[in-house]
């Protein structure tokens, strides 16, 4: 009895009525991403991202004067609750379009989703192969690929640091695991000693007795694909054993101003890697590099930093389409809007961004980046690099 | 060696985080899931005094305890009202108490990530070692912090009555204790060493409002895995388990770590079913 | 006609209404969905209680999924047999494991059996993650096939593709683990493990083969856990090791189940038919980054004051 009030209550509320002046309805897109939880930091961090971006867009007189709407949930980092919210947005609130998602094992159950409903997907910080390559969805882009970030890693190992040996840590989750097995094969096949290749759950409290081995085997560079929490101890711990390193490279956590903060001098000379930060960005995208990075800070009180950007960056391109669409006098079809996706090509601070036929992205490379005197400054590659590398490292 | 004074610290951290969950468990059998979210609290509220006041780490920590002391009154409060089954119906209750706390950290301190400054580190020639001043903290603190208890329980008239109440609840009412006072007391006395371990737990590793399961995971197996109601066996149990980790990893990897740990868990269990330095002459003792 | 009692009745209409309702509503694929996942964890959470009944309270089920769910999929990936298939072999493993935990945890009682339930979720978790050959480890299994249906006359009734009959497939699957939870409890079995739960030692005295129910009830609720694990896997199409093997699936069964009333036929139907709609349509809607403050709420109050669960309440009302 009960449920079947709820329903019927439930189906009452029908599609939410979009913000939007009177006469105008407004435009409504969904956004899937960990808000709560253990990657709660880098969920708040695309939400924010995506938020200002529809801020932005609004402030300029939306899409073809209409407002755009952003309704936001929570995945819980819970495939079934991913799917429930992804179905809740598309069936009951009726989205133009979805953006977000931080883990792959979410991102594809609702780009599934999403292209069972014809509604473009522009994930923002997905990785793993297996989501373009192994599949055909026409409504399914990403800002980001993890070979934007495996191969700048190589070129600056292989290029710049040559160490005779290399550690490599990585956690038990498939991105990682996949950036792990990639960047160990390129290694090996450019000459470089892989001599430890662990494996360890994200969320240990202790590497003390990893950071042994090293000792005991002479490893020059370590490069952990770990995150943000686990450098925090990582370091922490290399810092406490006094162990040198040629070189410690985090792709994922390190180029943080909040982990420059919350390290402090632990930090100097540590090597991350972003896809954009402020004063790290495109040549030609300064300007807007700056005006993003100030207004971020004006309506959130905080710094932004690369996660922001993917999210900022994947509604852009959302927005964008959307846009198009509607100027060229469609009636935001998803068909029309993943077809203007894959048309697209705009300049933003962090990449240039265009999809190929599969929804990778054509331009996505980050950089490597070292901490110096509490700064984040690119080091690699050369046409980036904004300073010198102060070397030793750690 | 190097990979011992590791350990031990490791150890003694665990051992630190389980002795206000082993406490409550004990006297009150409330199971409190969380735990974990209690010392993430006193964590954050050493890191802003901290940040904010500049104070000394050491000096954030009795208020702490005092913060902690009153959290777990306030939780106190709330079990009050839990009935029969206790131990079933605590758990699910201070699960959901754990979701309310969780989120209220996410909205009052943000998801950022915390830790309190890093500290200095010595080399000592006599063990070959390198040794941090948080290490050295948590170990001194667990190893006080368990004598204290310890004398607490085994030296004090409180103390006995503390343990009869453990042992049987019943007999110990019928004995003429009080067992109200006793679960008040052992609530705060649970959450003052709750507050103890808070702040250094934000040294040791970092504070994330959903950070809370870690720490109430690793006070849960301690605490059972040494024995309701016996504080040496939380140090020599923590430091048995952090020895165990660390061995695993250094020798098969860190991929092996989590397996090996539980392997030799349950070994252990099995061995001695009724904990791990129990007197196999006093019948009856139900963990 | 024997008169049927309030809570037969309940649960007798509840049952048809959500049988029905989707042949007549269109559309409803929301509903259809959120309601399927609940049936998903009801049978979970059923499965779970079986072993409760008997006054062990394991908080390392997760295993059985995992491994239910691991062995389906890989079953399913390396010799292409039918899903359905693959799901009985899932079960099979999770039942192997559950003896193996009856065998071993034999002399263990309460928390210890508890931690030890806990601790033996990370043997096959750590080995499904690093025997990397096999598992393809932390990477995970992707593109795991769906239920293959039937299409009479054209109409679509692969669970892999309708979304209705993959409601009526969980449906299906949480009324058969209803029926033998409910044969758990009324039966001269239920009896026996009640006296087990209440009292081993007096139970044994009696002449109730303690050991014998004690094997059956985990047997069983490994089996039918290890089911779920493996329609889990072949529903979502990808798992990896942390999710299947993981805390929170071993949590919420126990939650569910507690909250509904354990002592319950329906108890554990009952907290997840409640429960989960509840978080996934409104507080997910209402709070997007507090709706688990709500529900961790829901859950204290509610025990607070209906200790033995809402089903016992519930039973109280409507007799």
């Amino acid at each position: 009895m009960f449920l079947v009030a709820s329903l019927a209550w439930s189906s009452g509320l029908g599609p939410v009525t979009a913000a939007g002046t009177v006469g105008s309805p407004g435009i409504t897109i969904g956004e899937i991403d960990p808000l709560t939880g253990k990657l709660a930091k880098h969920g708040q961090e695309i939400h924010e991202g995506i938020l200002y971006a529809v801020e932005e867009a609004n402030s300029k007189g939306g899409i073809q004067g209409r407002k755009i709407e952003v309704i936001s949930r929570d995945d819980q980092s819970l495939p079934d609750v991913a799917i429930n919210q992804a179905e809740d947005l598309l069936y009951r609130y009726k989205v133009s379009g979805l953006v977000g998602g931080y883990v792959d094992s979410l991102v594809a159950p609702v780009s599934e989703l999403a292209a069972k409903y014809h509604v473009p997907y522009v994930a923002s910080a997905s990785l793993q192969r297996t989501l373009t390559l192994g599949r055909n969805n026409p409504f399914f882009f990403r800002v980001a690929h993890l070979d934007g970030i495996v191969e700048p890693l190589c070129s600056f190992l292989e290029k710049v640091v040559r160490p005779a040996s290399v550690a490599i840590l990585y956690t038990a989750t498939p991105g990682s695991t996949e950036f792990g097995q990639e960047v160990k094969a390129r290694l090996i096949r450019s000459g470089i000693d892989v001599k430890v290749f662990e494996k360890f759950r994200p969320g240990s409290p202790d590497f003390s007795a990893f950071l042994l081995k090293l000792r005991a085997d002479g490893v020059e560079a370590l490069v952990c694909g770990g995150f943000f929490p686990d450098h925090l101890i990582l370091v922490r711990q290399i810092r406490e054993q006094n162990l040198s390193l040629k070189a410690y490279v985090g792709p994922w956590g390190v180029a943080y101003p909040s982990f420059v903060e919350e390290m402090g001098a632990a930090a100097e000379r540590l090597f991350g890697m972003c896809a954009w930060n402020q004063g790290i960005t495109l040549p030609g995208t300064e300007t807007a590099s700056e005006a993003f990075a100030e207004g971020f800070r004006k309506r959130f009180g905080k710094t932004a930093n690369t996660t922001t950007m993917h999210g900022y960056t994947s509604a852009r391109a959302l927005i964008a389409a959307l846009e198009g669409d509607l100027k060229s006098g469609g009636s935001l079809k998803g068909e029309d809007g993943s077809r203007r996706l894959r048309a697209l090509d705009i300049l933003t601070p962090m990449e240039r961004l265009a999809f190929d036929e599969k929804g990778d992205p054509r331009h996505y490379r980050q950089v490597v980046v070292q901490i110096q005197s509490g700064r984040l400054v690119a080091v690699h590659p050369p046409d980036r690099a904004g300073g010198h590398i102060q070397w030793p490292a750690p | 060696m190097q990979l011992l004074v590791n350990s031990l610290a490791l150890g003694s951290f665990y051992a630190l985080i389980a002795l206000g969950f082993a406490l409550i468990f004990g006297v009150t059998r409330t199971f409190n899931l969380a735990h974990g979210e209690l010392i993430l609290l006193g964590g954050y509220i050493s890191y802003f005094l901290f940040k904010g006041a500049g104070i000394h780490i050491l000096w954030t920590l009795p208020p702490s305890m005092l913060a902690l002391l009153g959290a777990a009154l306030v939780l106190h409060a709330i079990l009050r009202r839990v009935r029969e089954p206790y131990e079933l119906n605590t758990l699910v209750v201070t699960f959901g108490l754990a979701l309310v706390l969780q989120n209220a950290m996410l909205v009052i301190f943000t998801a950022d990530y915390r830790l309190i400054g890093h500290g200095r580190q010595f080399f000592l020639e006599s063990l070959d070692a390198y040794v941090s001043d948080t290490q050295i903290t948590v170990f001194l603190t667990s190893l006080l912090a368990t004598l204290s208890v310890h004398f607490l329980m085994r030296k004090t008239f409180l103390g006995k009555a503390l343990r009869a109440t453990i042992q049987d609840r019943e007999a110990a009412r019928l004995a003429g204790i009080h067992v109200d006072h006793m679960t008040l007391i052992a609530f705060g006395t649970g959450g003052a060493l709750i507050g103890l371990a808070g702040p250094l737990y934000a040294q040791t590793t970092y504070l994330h409002p959903f950070g809370g399961s870690e720490p109430t995971l690793l006070a849960i197996i301690v605490s059972i895995f040494a024995g309701v109601g016996r504080t040496r066996g939380l140090l020599l149990g923590g430091w048995l388990l952090g020895t165990i980790e660390s061995a695993t990893v250094f020798f098969l990897g860190s991929s092996w770590r989590e397996m090996v740990s539980a392997m030799i868990l349950i070994g252990l269990l099995l061995l001695r079913p009724e904990g791990l330095w129990s007197e196999r002459s006093k019948p009856g003792r139900e963990a | 006609m024997r008169k049927l009692s309030g809570s037969q009745m309940l649960t007798g209409g509840t049952g048809v209404v959500l049988m029905l309702w989707p042949l007549f509503v269109p559309g409803g694929d929301l509903y259809c969905r959120v309601l399927g996942w609940s049936f998903f964890f009801a049978a979970l959470a059923l499965a779970w209680n079986i072993l409760a009944l008997t006054g062990s309270i394991s908080i390392g089920h997760t295993a059985f999924f995992g491994l239910g769910a691991y062995t389906s999929a890989l079953m399913s990936h390396y010799t292409h047999l039918s899903p359905f298939i693959c799901v009985i072999l899932g079960g099979a493993s999770g039942m192997v494991y559950g003896a193996l935990w009856h065998f071993v945890f034999k002399p263990l009682r309460g928390a210890r059996f508890a931690l030890a339930t806990l601790a033996s979720v990370e043997i096959p978790r750590v080995i499904v993650d690093n025997w990397e050959g096999l598992t393809f480890g932390s990477l995970g299994l992707v593109g795991i096939e769906a239920f293959s249906g039937v299409q009479p006359g054209g109409m679509d009734l692969s669970p892999g593709e309708s979304l209705k009959s993959q409601y009526y497939l969980l449906l299906f699957m949480m009324a058969s683990y209803l029926l033998i939870h409910h044969r758990a409890v009324r039966s001269r079995w239920g009896w026996a493990m009640r006296a087990v739960r209440e009292d081993e030692t007096a139970a044994g005295s009696i002449g109730v083969p303690v050991h014998r129910i004690r094997f059956c009830a985990v047997t069983f609720s490994a089996a039918l856990t290890g089911i779920c694990g493996a329609v889990y896997s072949h529903l979502m199409g990808l798992i990896e090791p942390s999710l299947v093997f993981s805390l929170h699936l071993s949590a919420m069964p126990l939650v569910l189940s507690i909250f509904g009333g354990r002592y319950q036929i329906a108890g554990p139907v009952l907290g997840s038919l409640i429960l989960y709609p509840l978080d996934q349509l409104f507080f997910h809607a209402w709070f997007p980054s507090a709706h688990a403050a709500l529900y961790g709420l829901v859950i204290v109050l509610t025990l607070i004051h209906f200790p033995s669960g809402i089903g016992t309440w519930l039973q109280k009302k409507l007799t």
